[in-house]
């Protein structure tokens, strides 16, 4: 049995270990001894325990739903939220996109997304960015002479300045712009989000294939999650080698099932009158001057970071 | 009454060589309240998809308000005079909020925007779903998720109604509730085709009686003469309603459709001498 508190998956324990090693990596040289080593614990054991969450698309779908932003213009938070992007992706030194980062991590907060749920979401996208960076800190040599040098293979792995400060940019608007990126997609249900582009005109056909896919993708998820409960309460999930078959069982199946689902669901939708398009009646949330600052000051602090050589 | 809809000699297959549906010939009328009983498998289900127009004859034709459906055109006549509400909500529900849900159907009928949102707001009002409608529909209940397809439907105002085991994931309490509903829908006018497995709420409910067995129409006619033809109804795995057996034992006349009703007749029985 495993106890509640230290029920950590494979995937987490992995961002976390992953995690320590590049926070290490990047403060090695630049703090006191024991600090690189205590900080890169420290955000390794905050990612392993925030833990990557199952079926993440649900719960962005449902934080973006009860969200205290959800409220605000989706326009504005669409075009917030890029504009945001791209000025932190113009950035050349790490500290405005980890302000970035910080700020819209905190409204996301403030817009009621719990710290653990947040760090679970990010542990996805962490392992991606934590091993890329992780590939640009180190590098092969014949020879030892950087901050920090492993022997491998016949050489060395080395860890020198350059790359770590090329890494620390790189990180940080990487962090940055997934900020960003949280920050709309935890604020904004993806119908706000499809009637934004309408209004820009995106084509037709796109928009209702999003629709589609958002509305499938709940689908799937809950035929799976309905196989997999129906499969273990015959016990298909005992031991390694069942457990592996009728996981394989349930996915072949999932298909065909899906497939059953979607052709009732099309029928579901002919019968109420549609003929090739998908429109809502939407609400349309007024802009207000509070919610334009939310935007306009971080993006006045970035340019001004930006124009003294940020 | 008006005849709403006619199905002449109507068959169905699904896949060639197995007919769903053989030979059906019935008519509803404006106002009705009927209730379409058989076992699973009956071909119950597959009525209700060619009713509302989703599912095309193989042979036979359907007749809508007096005039056959044949061309596209029709079909879409068909759709926007009969709500069809489907047996699992979550094969309907489509829209992000509970608002945007119930406006597809209208945003259909092409109406003029503020048409649709008077439409969406009295029909979340008269299903009290007006509290959820900035709710995500996939995350209700399954009782909350019912009213919502009803809600849905009924934006589009049809003058007939199908629902496909309205009951099915309803607990007691909601399952009154949805009684209650369709009580209201049938005062306002609405014909009501229910298909169920539940005799008590058939004989409670309904004015008459489909049954359906094995992809024929094998009963049509009033409660009382179905349920009296224990044969029949043995033939199809259905057995007599609690209070019209109830009724028969007792020699009531007429027979009680609710416990109420039983327990005025007997009270009254027990007063006269
Ligand atoms: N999509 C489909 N593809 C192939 N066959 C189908 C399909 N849907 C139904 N059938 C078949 O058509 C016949 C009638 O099915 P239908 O769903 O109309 O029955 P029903 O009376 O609604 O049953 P239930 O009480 O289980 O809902 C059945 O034999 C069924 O196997
Ligand atoms: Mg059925």
């Amino acid at each position: 049995m495993r106890g509640k508190i230290l029920n950590i998956e494979p995937l987490s324990l992995l961002t976390g270990a992953l995690a320590a090693l590049v926070g290490w990596s990047l403060l090695a040289g630049s703090l006191p001894r024991p600090w690189p080593a205590a900080l890169a614990l420290a955000l390794g054991l905050a990612l392993a325990l925030g833990g990557h969450s199952h079926g993440s698309a649900v719960q962005i779908d449902r934080l973006a739903h009860a969200s205290r932003w959800a409220d605000m213009n989706a326009a504005l938070k669409t075009l917030g939220c890029c504009g945001l992007l791209v000025l932190t992706l113009c950035c050349r030194t790490p500290w405005p996109p980890l302000g970035v980062f910080v700020y819209t991590a905190a409204l996301c907060m403030a817009g009621g997304a719990g710290v653990r749920r947040y760090l679970g979401l990010m542990a996805l996208p962490a392992a991606f960015v934590l091993l890329s960076a992780a590939a640009l800190l180190w590098r092969w040599a014949p020879a030892p002479g950087g901050l920090a040098d492993l022997p491998l293979a016949g050489g060395w792995l080395v860890l020198d300045a350059a790359s770590q400060a090329l890494a620390r940019l790189v990180l940080a608007r990487a962090l940055g712009a997934l900020g960003c990126l949280y920050l709309l997609s935890l604020s904004t249900p993806l119908p706000e989000l499809l009637a934004v582009l309408r209004q820009a005109h995106a084509p037709a056909l796109l928009l209702d294939l999003a629709v589609l896919i958002y509305r499938y993708i709940f689908l799937m998820l809950d035929t799976a999650a309905r196989m997999r409960v129906a499969a273990a309460s015959r016990l298909g999930y005992e031991g390694a080698g069942r457990s592996l078959r009728t996981t394989g069982l349930v996915y072949a199946n999932l298909l065909g099932r899906s497939f059953a689902r979607a052709r009732a669901c099309q029928q579901a939708m002919e019968s109420r009158g549609w003929e090739g398009q998908i429109r809502f009646l939407t609400r349309r949330h007024p802009v207000r001057a509070g919610h334009i600052a939310l935007f306009a000051a971080p993006a006045a602090a970035l340019l001004a970071a930006l124009a003294l050589g940020g | 009454m008006q005849e709403l809809l006619r199905f002449e000699d109507v068959s169905y297959a699904y896949e060639p060589g197995r007919d769903a549906l053989r030979g059906l010939t019935l008519s509803v009328a404006a106002g009705e309240r009927v209730a379409v009983l058989g076992s699973n498998g009956a071909g119950k289900s597959t009525f209700f998809l060619l009713a509302g127009g989703v599912l095309t004859p193989a042979a036979g034709q359907i007749v809508f308000e007096g005039e056959p459906v044949r061309r596209p055109t029709d079909l879409s006549r068909l759709r926007r005079g009969v709500g069809l509400v489907f047996q699992d909500p979550d094969v309907q529900l489509l829209a992000g909020t509970v608002e945007e849900e119930v406006s597809f159907g209208p945003m259909n009928l092409r109406l003029p925007e503020s048409e649709v949102a008077r439409r969406v707001a009295d029909a979340l009002t008269a299903f009290e779903l007006t509290e959820y409608r900035r709710r995500a529909p996939q995350y209700l209940s399954g009782g909350e998720k019912k009213r919502v397809t009803l809600a849905d439907v009924l934006a589009m105002q049809p003058r007939l109604l199908l629902l496909d085991e309205p009951a099915a994931s309803l607990d007691p309490a909601h399952a009154r509730q949805l009684e209650g509903h369709l009580a209201r829908l049938h005062r306002q006018g609405l014909a009501l085709v229910v298909a169920t497995h539940d005799v008590d709420f058939a004989w409670r409910w309904a004015g008459r009686v489909l049954l359906f067995q094995g992809g024929r129409l094998a009963a049509d006619g009033a409660p009382e003469t179905i349920f009296a033809d224990r044969a029949l109804l043995a033939g199809c795995g259905l057995e007599q309603p609690v209070l019209f057996r109830a009724g028969r034992a007792l020699g009531l006349d007429p027979l009680p459709r609710t416990v109420e009703q039983l327990e005025q007749a007997v009270g009254k029985e027990r007063n006269t001498p």
